[in-house]
This record gives structure tokens, C-alpha cells and sequence, in this order.
């Protein structure tokens, strides 16, 4: 079996689109959500949503019609990993080089915009690139062509875990030599109007801090209310460990342990013994004991089940030893970025790694007296020693997606 | 404006081609648009001037051509000339 490298970081998030920015804000606790300015949200019960400062003209010199806002994103995020391992390919290995992307709801924004030409607008046509914008899997397929990465191209769907799993299975291909290379990641925007009006429904968004919508993200926190949408998108270079030693590349980590496990229970409400499983066999994968994980990237929604599941799912695998471990929710800051949120903590807990530092979890003044673990309140903390991390993601449909990742 | 004038303002607002590059002869090809390309062109066309452009057999290679459909469309759908 072979070791997997990740060699390449990239990142669209309402956080910063840089991984610099991005870990220096989240140490900072700086919250990218805010009060939203789209006109659609002055019809909703709940305005405020995590939206990225993203402009597509820095990114792309022509017009990209063909794309949805995820498939730019992630495209966006792929271009500065690329770019940032120094990957060059010749016509061959390009052959074994894969594309893993994760979305929980594909091109949604235009979903929205088709149904409003067509219920709203009484249109008789829609956009003719709807279809294309709308396929969940056009992002994977936008970065292999423009790479021109011939190898598998797939698209995880695993609802809040995908992008989870997508970095997972892209680590198991090229562990097993199916691949060499892998862009792996995720991607999401859920900021439209029919969209949020689903999220809003189903009663799991936050309500807005009344001092202050920058806080209104709370997890672990007595009075939270659930999660903030996010939009966003974050990718990762991911290489056969020798072939990134051998070209000298600058390897950030690597990834050493994946689980993934189905609660088999109920479409929304997560299980202690689904999300542990999880966690344990990433961990022994990793060849990992308890006391061999250093810092824990939590699912941590805000929502009321997933926090005080995943505390007790953190005790049941680590015992007492889970007292010990920093963990924090980043998403108290980068809100819920659905299928890019497992890439995007993933992300921040390889950095964790690199600077040896955690972020905080922001807004937590009023402890839940069921989530009593160490959850690295309001302030993060620098000049740990970060060896290995942990990142959590768990999805409705009770899909559990957990990554491990060292220090080499 | 002449459906000349329109259509020039949609290439250059929406497809952010070259204004210099507009000539009656110049082909679409010329332009590098591809076949997804061209049907959202027409789609575009047909929001502008509030045509419907048939789903087949549309032929058009030169902005001229372009420019002869819209108004020919414009006549049977409207009843007059919109240039």
C-alpha cells in the first residue's frame, strides 16, 4: 500500500480565498457571516447566510456561461492548488491522475434560476445550458477538462459528509495505485432563493443574533439554533507520497486514515455509534490509539442532535482521553458550506497541522452542560504541537465521513 | 437602434467580443463559439428581440445572416420590421 501526500491547497470561502487568509481569520475568530443583500432575502424569516467574496472576473478573463456559481468555485479552488503543488504532468500520467469532487446539491442556483424562468416568468424556454449548469457532476468534470486529467473523474454525493468522502476515496485510490495524482474537494452554494426557502423550512437554520448576525452561529453553545448556510469551495492536491518525495514537492501532510459508515437509521437524526464507528476506523487505518489524535475539527452544526451526538460519539471512541483533545467548530465562522464542508474543515485541520495552531470555536459563552468537552472556546490557541488531526463530517441520509491526517 | 446596433451591444455585453470584430461577413465560427456557445447565443437573441427562433433548421454562419433572421422573424412574429 502506498502513502498519500497532500501537496496542494485551494479554497473559495466565506473565510478568506486563500488558505493564508483563511486560517489567519479563523485564528482571529473573524466570521464571515453576515446579513445578506440579495433582494430574495428580503422575503425570508432568516436574512443572514456565510457568502464568499468571490468575483469571478479575478478568476477567469471570459465569460463562463456554462458553469453554475459551485462549478466556478470549485474550478477557482482546483487553479490555486494546481498551481500551488507545482504538479506538471506529461500525456501519460495525466492518464493516472483523478478528479474527486463532493456536492451535496450540485448546480443549485440554477435549479433556481430554470424554475423561476419557467413558474415565474411563464418563460417558454429556459437557458439552454441549464442542464449542464445543473449536473451535479459538471464541477469534476470543469477541473479534469481544463487539466486535462484523464484518469476517474467522480462526484460524491453524501449530503453534509460528500466532500468527506470524496478526499477519502481519492486517498484510497491512490493508496491502492488505481491513481497517482487526485484533485479532491468540495463544493457548494445553497445562497438562492428557493434554496435557502428548503433550508429555512426544514427549521435547521440559525436565528440571527440579535447584537450581532456575525455571531449567530453557535455551536456547542446553550443557545444555539442551528447552522448558517455557507457557499463555497475547497480543493486539494493529493499525490502518491514517493512521487511527490521524488520531485521534491512541498507536502503539507498526510493523509493517513479514512471511515466512512451509514447510521442506517433515519434520514435526518445522526447516531452515536454510526459517527464513532466512523471515527474508529479512520483511526485504525491511521494506526492511531486514542491518545494519537491532537486536534478534532468537529461536524459541530449548531444544530440541537448533532452537537450533543457527536460529544458523545467523541467519548465513546476516545474516553477520558476526549477531555484532552482541542476541538472546535470552525463552522461557528465559515458557516455550513454542505457538500464543500468536509473539504473546507479538512483543509483548515491540514493547515492546523502546518501552524500548529487550532482555530476557536467562536461564540461560545454559554456552554451546553451536555457538550462539556474541550471545544478551544472563542480563542484560538498557537504554539501546540500538532502532529495529527482529526476532521468530522456527518450527513443526513446518516452518511458519516471522517479523515485523518499527519504531520510527515 | 437598427438590429444591427442591438446585436452588436449583445455581442459585446454578453459574449465580450471585440466590437472591431463585427463585420455583416464575419462568421460565428470566426469568434470561436462553440456549439453550446451558439445555442446560448440564440437564446439570448431571442430574450433581446422577443422572438422565438424555431428549435431546427436554423442556419445562420455570418452576423448578416443573424441579422436577416432576427429581422424575418421579427416581421412574422410582430407583424413589422423592428430595424
Amino acid at each position: 500500500m502506498r502513502r498519500v501526500a497532500v501537496t496542494g491547497l485551494g479554497v473559495i470561502s466565506p473565510c478568506g480565498n486563500t488558505p493564508e487568509a483563511l486560517f489567519s481569520n479563523l485564528m482571529a475568530a473573524k466570521s464571515g457571516i453576515r446579513r445578506m443583500t440579495h433582494p430574495f432575502a428580503e422575503k425570508l424569516g432568516i436574512r443572514i447566510a456565510a457568502e464568499a467574496e468571490f468575483r469571478i472576473s479575478d478568476y477567469f478573463p471570459t465569460r463562463m456561461s456554462a458553469f453554475d456559481r459551485t462549478g466556478l468555485m470549485a474550478l477557482a479552488s482546483a487553479m490555486q492548488a494546481w498551481k500551488d503543488s507545482g504538479l506538471e504532468l506529461d500525456d501519460t500520467e495525466k492518464e493516472r491522475a483523478g478528479v474527486f469532487i463532493g456536492t451535496g446539491m450540485g448546480g443549485s442556483q440554477s435549479v433556481d434560476e430554470s424554475s423561476r424562468a419557467v413558474y415565474a416568468e411563464n418563460k417558454e424556454r429556459v437557458n439552454p445550458l441549464t442542464v449542464v449548469k445543473i449536473m451535479s457532476n459538471a464541477s469534476a468534470s470543469h477541473i479534469s477538462i481544463n487539466y486535462g486529467l484523464k484518469g476517474p473523474c467522480l462526484t460524491y454525493c453524501t449530503a453534509c459528509s460528500s466532500s468527506s468522502v470524496s478526499i477519502g476515496e481519492a486517498f484510497r485510490q491512490i493508496k491502492t495505485g488505481y491513481c497517482d495524482v487526485a484533485l479532491a474537494g468540495g463544493t457548494e452554494c445553497l445562497i438562492s432563493n428557493g434554496s435557502f426557502k428548503a433550508w429555512e423550512s426544514l427549521g435547521v437554520l440559525a436565528f440571527e443574533d440579535p447584537e450581532d448576525a456575525s455571531a449567530s452561529s453557535k455551536p456547542f453553545s446553550k443557545d444555539r439554533s442551528g447552522f448558517v448556510l455557507g457557499e463555497g469551495a475547497a480543493v486539494l492536491v493529493l499525490e502518491d507520497m514517493e512521487r511527490a518525495k521524488k520531485r521534491g514537492a512541498r507536502i503539507y501532510a498526510e493523509i493517513s486514515g479514512y471511515g466512512t459508515t451509514a447510521d442506517a437509521s433515519h434520514i435526518t437524526a445522526p447516531t452515536i455509534e454510526g459517527q464513532a464507528r466512523a471515527m474508529k476506523l479512520a483511526m485504525e487505518e491511521a494506526g492511531l490509539g486514542i491518545d494519537g489524535i491532537d486536534y478534532i475539527n468537529a461536524h459541530g452544526t449548531a444544530t440541537a442532535a448533532n452537537d450533543v451526538v457527536e460529544t458523545a460519539a467523541i467519548k465513546k471512541v476516545f474516553g477520558d482521553r476526549a477531555y484532552k483533545i482541542p476541538v472546535s467548530s470552525t463552522k461557528s465562522m465559515h458557516g455550513h458550506l454542505i457538500g464543500g464542508a468536509g473539504a473546507l474543515e479538512f483543509l483548515i485541520s491540514v493547515l492546523a497541522i502546518n501552524n500548529n495552531a487550532v482555530p476557536p470555536t467562536a461564540n461560545l459563552k454559554n456552554p451546553d452542560p451536555e457538550c462539556d468537552l474541550d471545544y478551544v472556546p472563542n480563542v484560538g490557541r498557537t504554539g501546540l504541537e500538532i502532529n495529527t488531526v482529526m476532521s468530522n463530517s456527518f450527513g443526513f441520509g446518516g452518511t458519516n465521513g471522517v479523515l485523518i491526517a499527519q504531520k510527515i | 437602434m437598427t438590429t444591427s446596433e442591438r446585436l452588436e451591444v449583445l455581442f459585446v455585453e454578453k459574449l465580450q467580443l471585440n466590437r472591431d470584430l463585427l463585420k455583416p461577413e464575419s462568421t460565428l465560427d470566426s469568434f470561436g463559439l462553440d456549439s453550446l456557445d451558439k445555442i446560448e447565443f440564440l437564446f439570448q437573441i431571442e430574450d433581446e428581440f422577443k422572438i422565438k427562433i424555431p428549435e431546427r433548421d436554423v442556419k445562420i454562419d455570418t452576423i448578416q445572416d443573424v441579422i436577416n433572421m432576427i429581422d424575418r422573424l421579427s416581421a412574422e412574429q410582430h407583424g413589422k420590421e423592428q430595424a
